[in-house]
């Protein structure tokens, strides 16, 4: 992909609605900015540099080769500098430098150190916010410098006084309140799942059940909740294999969602939050936990459950399984009829969710599902793909209508790789993605559909 | 300039490099990693992983599936800075001990040190100038340098040059350089030899051996190694990956 002219600050103008007091005092953030919020800020800032190698190595190891810069997508969709790897990674690098160590004391701009500001303060809120923390960075730095943990830290820096977006803060207290990050009450879930229930028996003649808050099931399965309301033909592929495969399980209405806003605001709220599903599949005794079709919540249940809220003694292994890594296993050992000709008419290619290509390795499972499915599979260009893949412009809580004209032009590097392939239909196991790209087709004048993975496989699968 | 006076900041400089980058190494890795945030393809094995870091130290793979314009001079000068260092250490710490298990006599180690060390000086000056360049005409990368970054090079820039001068200009005596070398390791400082070029180039070196504790410079403390998306297997699933981090932020000043 060409790589933009410079537009200093183009989108200096583009940032998050902040949380005002009612979002930010029910998790445990101070209502308002304290008057003394630039000693707090520095204050939180050591406490992370003590606790995390990750931020205090990557800030002093970057040596500005630019290997990042043209990797971002936000960079290469917006050309604003600042969307640049390494230099958003500086906003919080030169504030390190001033007040952390011995160079920028002594020679304070000369060492590219700056005062912690209000200007400083707004460039994070706005470029932290411009951040999907996708790792593409990454994947091409020679020190593995993770830009995520960079924006993950700025993030919690800034939550501790106060400063926060409305969206997150407003998803992660929903989850809280109803389990999911949509705000569905317990009856309304079971009401979807019925008509699911419902829709299925219309579809197929047979009576495949959505089951909730069923005790002693084998399998908790944790769907992002958008599964259940937006993409429901996700859920019924959940639905149709197990039922196919004879596997006995239930959702929770306690844990009625994968996503996991906490890691996009703060270490505290991401173990509340994880917490949840763990306690549903404890009180429900079922003996696995699979998760659905989500990307960062794969992340954070795959990579850090056990840590945070383990030991996970209780449930059998592969703790957690993803829903593409079981499907594969059972089409692997033939168990699964399937029916290719199902989804003939469509050309499919398939989006890696940033986290299930670069943080949870989840790289062959959906490609084997969808040559089994589909008879005409194609990939994107192979510097798009895999642990290259570009985000698709909306993670890390940017999922967010004010934040629009960034998300479009985050999209714009996954868009032309999609429009080489010639491809009618998206294949995406990730609920923000599958938010983000209809939009993003429509702006970019695309005529092609979003399905998740279990939606294809879900059709072909012979009951 | 007195040879003891520069004996002793070349003690002065070495302390602060050893010590200074003791201190950042062990800043690094007295740190705890929370959470597992190795980056795909993540290993399994602790092999997989060493195979993995040895990669990224000697090979700069990453690097290399970034830019391969970077890659380039980027790897050629790191080979040449220490294919450099071994010279010097064989050229002049311990020339007979190196003259011997290379087994070659005194005329043939000399003309060996005057056909490598030549092309590996111009070849580093080569890379050198090619980094500065795309620092400077790049405008991503310009954009993205600071006075620090331009400094290194330069500073690395006039080290080498100040070297090749010595190689190519013929002034150094050789022999009165082993001397200088041998009595500053032996605590028993003498006279540098003649060639103002040689106090010239060792107070440059002076001047790097300080900035590198201080500076991006401490990447040379082997970053890849410390870095938790490398270096960490990719098994949490497998093993229980228990954090040290509830330990420090109870001691941490924040909470106090």
């Amino acid at each position: 992909m060409e790589i933009p002219q410079l537009h200093p600050d183009a989108c200096l103008g583009v940032q998050a609605h902040r949380a005002k007091k009612e979002l930010l005092a029910p998790l445990g953030l101070p209502p308002e900015m304290p008057p003394d919020w630039r000693e707090k800020a520095l204050c939180k800032f050591d406490e992370l540099l003590k606790q995390r190698r990750s931020l205090s190595l990557y800030l002093d190891i970057c040596v500005r080769c630019g290997a990042c810069a043209d990797k971002c997508p936000f960079f290469l969709g917006t050309g604003d500098p600042k969307n640049m790897p390494v230099a958003r990674a500086e906003l919080l690098r030169k504030v390190y430098r001033r007040h952390f160590t011995v160079a920028g004391k002594v020679a304070g701009s000369l060492a590219a150190g700056e005062e912690l500001t209000d200007t400083v303060l707004q460039e994070w809120f706005t470029y932290f916010y411009q951040c999907s923390e996708c790792r593409r960075c990454a994947v091409f730095c020679p020190f593995g410098v993770d830009t995520a943990e960079i924006t993950m830290a700025a993030r919690e820096v800034m939550a501790s006084i106060g400063v926060a977006p409305k969206y997150v803060t407003e998803v992660i207290k929903k989850a809280h309140e109803t389990g999911n990050n949509i705000g569905i009450p317990e009856a309304a879930w079971i009401d979807s799942c019925r008509f699911l229930e419902e829709e299925l028996k219309e579809q197929t003649g047979l009576d495949i059940k959505v089951p909730v808050n069923q005790a002693g099931a084998e399998v908790l399965l944790v769907p992002p909740s958008a599964d259940v309301f937006a993409n429901t033909d996700t859920m019924m592929g959940y639905a149709r294999f197990f039922h196919a495969v004879g596997i006995s399980w239930t959702t929770s209405s306690y844990a009625s969602e994968a996503a996991n806003f906490g890691m996009f605001l703060n270490y505290d709220q991401l173990k509340k939050v994880n917490r949840r599903m763990l306690d549903a599949a404890g009180q429900l005794g079922v003996k696995r936990l699979v998760m659905g079709e989500c990307g960062h919540a794969w992340r954070a249940a795959q990579a850090f459950m056990d840590t945070l809220n383990g030991p996970v003694d209780f449930l059998e292994p592969p703790c957690p399984e993803h829903i593409l890594e079981l499907a594969a296993r059972y089409i692997r050992a033939g168990r699964l009829k399937l029916n290719k000709s199902a989804n003939d008419g469509l050309t499919v290619t398939y989006h890696d969710p940033c986290n299930l290509a670069r943080a949870g390795g989840l790289l062959e499972e959906p490609r084997e599902i969808l040559r089994a499915v589909v008879n005409d599979f194609r990939e994107m260009p192979a510097d798009t793909i895999r642990e290259k893949t570009f985000c698709c412009g909306a993670g890390a809580g940017l999922l967010t209508d004010e934040l629009m004209p960034t998300r479009m032009k985050g999209a714009k590097p996954r868009m032309e790789a999609f429009r080489t392939t010639g491809a009618t239909h998206l294949a995406v196991p990730c609920a923000i993605c599958k938010a983000q790209f209809p939009v993003a087709f429509k702006h970019y004048g695309v005529d092609a559909q979003v399905v998740g993975v279990m939606d294809l496989l879900g059709k072909a699968i012979v009951l | 300039m007195p040879g003891i006076l520069l004996a002793v900041i070349l003690y002065v400089a070495m302390a602060i490099f050893v010590i200074g980058m003791g201190w950042r190494m062990y800043r690094w890795i007295r740190t705890p990693v929370p959470l597992k945030i190795v980056l795909t393809p993540g290993p399994q094995k602790a092999s997989g992983v060493l195979g993995r870091l040895a990669g990224e130290l000697f090979g700069f793979r990453a690097l290399a599936k970034a830019d391969r314009t970077l890659w380039t001079p980027a790897w050629l000068f790191h080979v040449s800075l220490v294919l450099l260092f071994l010279g010097h250490l064989g050229g002049l710490v311990i020339p007979h001990i190196a003259q011997a298990s290379l087994g070659l006599n005194e005329q043939q180690f000399e003309h060996m040190a005057q056909i490598v060390g030549s092309a590996v000086g111009i070849l580093a000056i080569a890379a050198l100038v090619w980094l500065l360049l795309r620092r400077l005409l790049l405008p991503r990368v310009r954009w993205i340098s600071t006075f620090s970054d331009y400094f290194a090079l330069v500073l690395l820039l006039l080290i080498i040059a100040t070297g090749n001068a010595m190689r190519f200009m013929g002034g150094l005596n050789i022999i009165q350089a082993q001397r200088f070398v041998a009595g500053w390791w032996t605590l028993h400082p003498v006279a540098p030899p003649r060639d103002p070029m040689f106090t010239v180039h060792l107070l440059l070196v002076c001047a790097l051996l300080i900035y590198i504790p201080f500076s991006k410079l401490v990447h040379i403390g082997g970053a890849a190694l410390w870095s938790p998306t490398l270096n960490q297997r990719n098994n949490p699933r497998q093993q229980r990956y228990v954090t040290t981090w509830e330990k420090t932020d109870g001691n941490s000043p924040a909470s106090s």
